[in-house]
């Protein structure tokens, strides 16, 4: 199957086989189709791969994924690789599990005044690295690493 | 002993931003000012509290007001959401903007939603006392259940406390197991699976190094206990109503549960109780809960004095 290379974009590789649904939606890629960029998107799926036997690949042309999007996306997948491309060239970027998030992920738990309409809060978490675990701020409800994609902001 | 600068202004959120020497000024302060009655009268003559429960509340309420007007202090807000611009919508942000504007030196704010507390104190600059958040927490009432263990043993250190009833849902029971984590304390959560106290406050206790008990029947531990810590279990927690028949019978205190208990066991309960604490009990030695709820006047006004600097 042949994908020809991109010269401006990213590349997400080693996402595990059949889940690049969910790294695109921890990535947030379907904001792309609201602000009608100029941008493709390929996901190749069940691709073989040395390191993981089958794997997932995002290629997003024209359109640098955050980092900070990618390092949550690392909470899920913790082997994925981003590639940054520019004219041409790679530059690798390896995703770090960060010591807090803010803004991007919501509280699991619904009476957290962070799920509170109209209230002018920020969700924000704190990363509890060696149990694979967020926390929030501001009610302390934990969160499975492996549960952020059914939480992720739009 | 005059107020220390780590109270000067601080907010009061969870139990667990308090370490040991910190509670034990407060229950020194209590007890102080219970030896000294009227001491602290008029301590913060001219300040202004805001008292703002956006859930009803009459006994928290009462006691903060009445702790503010002896203190001196001059006091405005509301009991509950009726009546005032909450039920209009207006947000607790907008609220204590307002409220600031009119110049309160401290709120006290109780909210239905969890982490409300720690969100009034970061919108505001003006020091917040959380008076119950949702069921994530109730410091104060940690504290007055912490002076009310003191006075009966003298100590805290060394007793066995048995947390009863609905762990998962009460506020008052997560913070009084982060207060006593700063205690050398043997705690047992005693509750059916589903009100056993939640993982956040398990994991929290677990990093300070306290992993406490957990029974799903008082009768196993019942003779063990120096404390009995009770609360009640809400029908309306429980999704199954026959599960709910089954478990109730379970967890109501009474003489008989107690039949193999020390006799110097003391039993609390924040209050108020419905059918879980027999009214059998009341004239017993085992009763605390009436000195632990007389506490919570004395307590409030040494936490107020000791945040707003007043006189001693």
């Amino acid at each position: 199957m042949l994908v020809s290379r991109i010269e401006e974009g990213t590349v997400i590789d080693h996402i595990p086989d059949w889940k690049a649904d969910i790294a695109s939606r921890v990535l947030r890629l379907d904001k792309l189709a609201k602000m009608q960029a100029d941008v493709s998107v390929v996901i190749l799926q069940n691709v073989s791969s040395r390191r993981l036997g089958r794997k997932d690949i995002i290629k997003i042309d024209r359109w640098h994924v955050d980092e900070k999007d990618a390092d949550i996306l690392s909470l899920v997948f913790p082997n994925i690789t981003v590639n940054y491309i520019d004219e041409g060239k790679v530059s690798k970027y390896q995703p770090k599990v960060p010591d807090s998030i803010e803004g991007r992920i919501r509280c699991p738990e619904l009476n957290c005044i962070s799920n509170t309409e109209r209230e002018p809060v920020i969700p924000k978490f704190a990363t509890l690295k060696r149990e694979r675990l967020l926390q929030c701020h501001y009610c302390d409800a934990l969160l499975a690493f492996d549960s952020v994609p059914e939480y992720v902001r739009p | 002993m005059s107020p220390s600068a780590d109270f000067l202004g601080r907010d009061v959120v969870s139990a667990r931003d308090f370490k040991r020497d910190q509670f034990e000024e407060i229950l020194l302060g209590v007890e102080d000012l219970e030896k000294n009655r009227g001491s602290l009268d008029g301590a913060l003559k001219g300040k202004l509290a805001a008292l703002l429960f956006f859930e009803p509340s009459t006994r928290t309420y009462s006691s903060f007001q009445i702790a503010a007007e002896k203190l001196g202090m001059r006091v405005s807000g509301f009991a509950g959401p009726t009546g005032s611009s909450i039920t209009k919508g207006e947000t607790l942000h907008d609220t204590l903007r307002m409220f600031e504007g009119y110049g309160a030196d401290v709120f006290v704010v109780r909210h239905s939603k969890m982490g409300a507390a720690r969100f009034a104190a970061e919108i505001s600059d003006t020091p917040v006392i959380s008076a119950g958040d949702g069921s994530r927490e109730h410091p104060t009432q940690a504290m007055v259940d912490l002076y009310a263990i003191r006075k009966a043993f003298g100590r805290i250190d060394g007793l066995k406390v048995g947390m009863l009833g609905d762990l998962r849902y009460g506020r008052t029971s997560s913070s009084l197991a982060y207060a006593l984590s700063n205690f050398d304390v043997d705690i047992t959560f005693i509750a059916p699976e589903a009100l056993q106290m939640r993982p956040e406050v398990t994991q929290l206790l677990k990093q300070r190094g306290v992993t406490p008990k957990k029974e799903s029947a008082l009768k196993s531990v019942a003779g063990d206990l120096d404390v009995l810590y009770v609360t009640r279990i809400q029908k309306e927690r429980i999704p199954d109503p026959t599960e709910y028949e089954r478990v109730k019978g379970m967890y109501e205190v009474n003489l008989e549960a107690l039949r193999d208990a020390k006799p110097s066991l003391k039993v609390l309960h924040p209050l108020p109780r419905v059918d879980e604490l027999s009214t059998d009990i009341d004239e017993t030695n085992y009763a605390q809960y009436f000195v632990q709820a007389a506490g919570g006047l004395p307590l409030r006004m040494v936490l107020l004095n000791l945040i707003l600097g007043g006189a001693r």
